[in-house]
């Protein structure tokens, strides 16, 4: 076969391709190439204002100041951290600072502090003590001298909050349920917390824990109109008084019964907030938080306690270990002492 | 004489083999022929497009693709959504919330769902012209998912405001809030025909089987995948069509064990970078679905 013979097959092979490409280069100009409009979605589908949440009609105004009642001398107030309790230094420097600011000495007791005998010498040491979720037991002669102390006019402050979910492991899934145990603690002075915490679908604080409740009676209520609490619990108690109820459309998770629970109770000397979380500098301000914490530590202050209250306590065993009798743990509190400011 | 034998035996040997060759080509002819005799008759094409795993931005670029091709594919008439996702990261969700609207606004969308159709998945199959679900399906799970706060942030790192990287918990709580209301309303918006619960309901974000999603209006009807892409088909008035599947890439990956709740679970981690996805179980009973661990649809508005 010779060269010439492919020249006319190729004349017409090219021909093909060039008339094919000149038209495909002409055809959108031919037919036009707009590019469809696209609907803006997004936008179309989004109501600004029903997402809206910082500008929330019912959006708790942060103003106010922590206002304690006066006192004619300083007292002493004694916080527990000595039974693993959960609560943060945010939380206690929102009580100490209002307390040292008003001219009254805290002292935090620690895990010495709550060995054999020194527990109740620590005691006898204050006007008022605070327990914040306690995660340890309290022996027999424990409960006793706190008994004894809230009979004897000293005031005692109770906070608990629903068990607490924390994570861990390698990779961080690992969870594990952190619950008080201060069920002996509360009864023993005649209160009580439920489990499971409350919620409200219908009126709440960005989130449906955080709910409302108003001021009933009581010292606790003095001048609040309502509070913001961020995870309570429902507390009760037999004798008392309610000082803080929520709105009836709240519930209880752990049996999403309906209803207005109380979340503060006061009996003479001890009073029981089922919410620890309006301490938290974040939350403090919001609502009448502000109100709340300045009745609460205005309730530990003006306690008349009875010089000498709780009494020596007896020998006891801790943990099946014979205890020497005696003041066998420390003869002064080892823990933190916070004096006030000057005046 | 035994010449014409001898030819006449070779002529029916061809004849013979030629009619083998004949049958074996026809046998490899005959199904194309079919096909195309019956795509003639096919009045246009069911696509279905596979929503499956957790809602990623990869898995939705990929889904978004699919579903741009249908749109710009004239013999596409319409969608099925072949759903088994428990839901995934917000962005993500949204964006196939949208994609799917976008498509639905022209030409049927069915969704079908598989094992799950929860959170973020619900939210992304919403605009769909009907939702069918096997009995043992969960639906629902409206609502969103997230951290509370941030990981503290050394101060060897400089930042030009307090809540550069570090919102704070009430921050977090008032986006969170803002992303749930924006899922149910937009449930309220695309489900108010058949809905028999109450927003608070939804809100609590429940997740619940196929009959009882139907019950309360979360889905139209219990069918699986053939049904649901026949109903497609009806909605787009085509009675004879064509079916293309649209799969997911397969993507590499390993397999660890962690704890969880005091027990061992297995994780699978793809190597795209993607957040680990539990390895499924056989389905268990109000077993929980797997929420990304960022902010994701999942819980309550």
């Amino acid at each position: 076969m010779q060269a010439g013979e492919f020249k006319r097959p190729l004349q017409v092979f090219v021909g093909i391709v060039i008339i094919v490409l000149i038209g495909a280069v002409a055809l959108p100009f031919v037919t036009g190439t707009a590019s469809p409009a696209a609907d803006n979605l997004a936008s179309q589908q989004t109501d600004q204002s029903s997402v809206r949440v910082a500008d929330y009609a019912n959006r708790s105004a942060e103003t106010g100041t922590i206002e304690l009642d006066q006192t004619p001398q300083s007292k002493t107030i004694l916080i527990d951290r000595a039974h693993g309790n959960q609560l943060d230094d945010e939380k206690l420097s929102t009580m100490v600072n209002a307390l040292v600011k008003a001219g009254h000495e805290v002292q935090i007791a620690s895990q010495s502090q709550a060995r054999g005998s020194a527990w109740n010498e620590s005691l006898r040491g204050a006007d008022a003590l605070v327990v914040v979720n306690p995660t340890k037991t309290y022996t027999q002669a424990q409960l006793a001298g706190v008994r004894e102390f809230a009979n004897g006019g000293g005031r005692v402050l109770l906070l608990a909050d629903p068990s607490s979910v924390s994570t861990g492991g390698i990779f961080g899934f690992a969870t594990r349920e952190q619950s008080t145990q201060s069920t002996a603690l509360t009864s023993a002075l005649g209160v009580s917390a439920q489990s499971g915490y409350l919620f409200n679908m219908n009126e709440y604080e960005n989130n449906f824990k955080g709910i409302y409740a108003s001021g009933v009676s009581g010292p606790l209520a003095d001048g609040i109109d309502r509070v913001v609490l961020r995870d309570a619990v429902s507390v009760q108690s037999a004798s008392g008084q309610t000082a803080l109820r929520t709105g009836e459309d709240t519930r209880r998770e752990s049996t999403r019964r309906q209803d207005a629970f109380s979340v503060a109770v006061t009996t003479r000397n001890v009073a029981f907030i089922g919410d620890s979380d309006f301490l938290a500098p974040q939350s403090v301000y919001t609502a009448d938080n502000e109100v709340l914490v300045g009745n609460t530590l205005s309730f530990l202050i003006t306690g008349k306690k009875r010089p000498n209250v709780p009494s020596e306590p007896e020998p006891e065993s801790e943990r099946g270990a014979p205890v020497p009798s005696g003041p066998s743990g420390p003869s002064t509190p080892s823990g933190e002492t916070i004096t006030p400011l000057p005046r | 004489m035994d010449r014409d034998s001898t030819t006449s035996a070779a002529v029916n040997t061809t004849v013979i083999i030629a009619a083998v060759v004949a049958v074996l080509v026809s046998a490899v002819l005959a199904p194309v022929a079919y096909d195309f005799a019956q795509s003639s008759q096919s009045e246009g094409t069911v696509s279905v497009v596979s929503v499956s795993g957790p809602i990623t931005d990869s898995r939705v670029d990929s889904i978004a693709e699919d579903l741009r091709e249908v749109r710009q594919n004239d013999s596409a008439k319409a969608v099925v959504l072949k759903v088994d996702s428990g839901g995934g990261a917000v962005g993500p969700s949204e964006r196939l919330y949208l994609e799917v609207l976008r498509t639905s606004n022209e030409m049927p969308v069915v969704a079908s769902v598989q094992g799950f159709g929860a959170s973020g998945a619900y939210y992304g199959m919403l605009p769909a012209n009907e939702i069918f679900v096997l009995s043992s399906a969960q639906v629902g799970s409206v609502g969103v998912i997230g951290s509370a706060g941030t990981v503290p942030i050394p101060d060897s790192i400089i930042r030009t405001g307090p809540d550069k990287a570090q919102p704070t918990t009430e921050q977090r709580r008032q986006q969170i809030e803002s992303l749930k209301r924006q899922f149910v309303n937009r449930v309220m918006d695309h489900r108010k025909q058949n809905l028999t619960i109450s927003r608070e309901r939804i809100a609590y974000a429940r997740t619940y089987l196929g009959p009882r999603a139907v019950e309360i209006g979360y889905a139209d009807s219990i069918g699986e995948l053939p049904a649901a892409i026949d109903r497609a088909a009806e909605l787009a008035d085509m009675e004879s069509y064509d079916i293309n599947r649209k799969e997911p890439p397969q993507t590499r990956g390993f397999i660890f064990a962690t704890e969880v709740n005091d027990r061992i679970q297995l994780y699978r981690q793809p190597m795209n970078g993607e957040q680990p996805v539990p390895v499924k179980r056989p389905l268990m009973i109000n077993q929980v679905p797997y929420h990304d661990p960022g902010v994701s649809h999942n819980a309550s508005r």
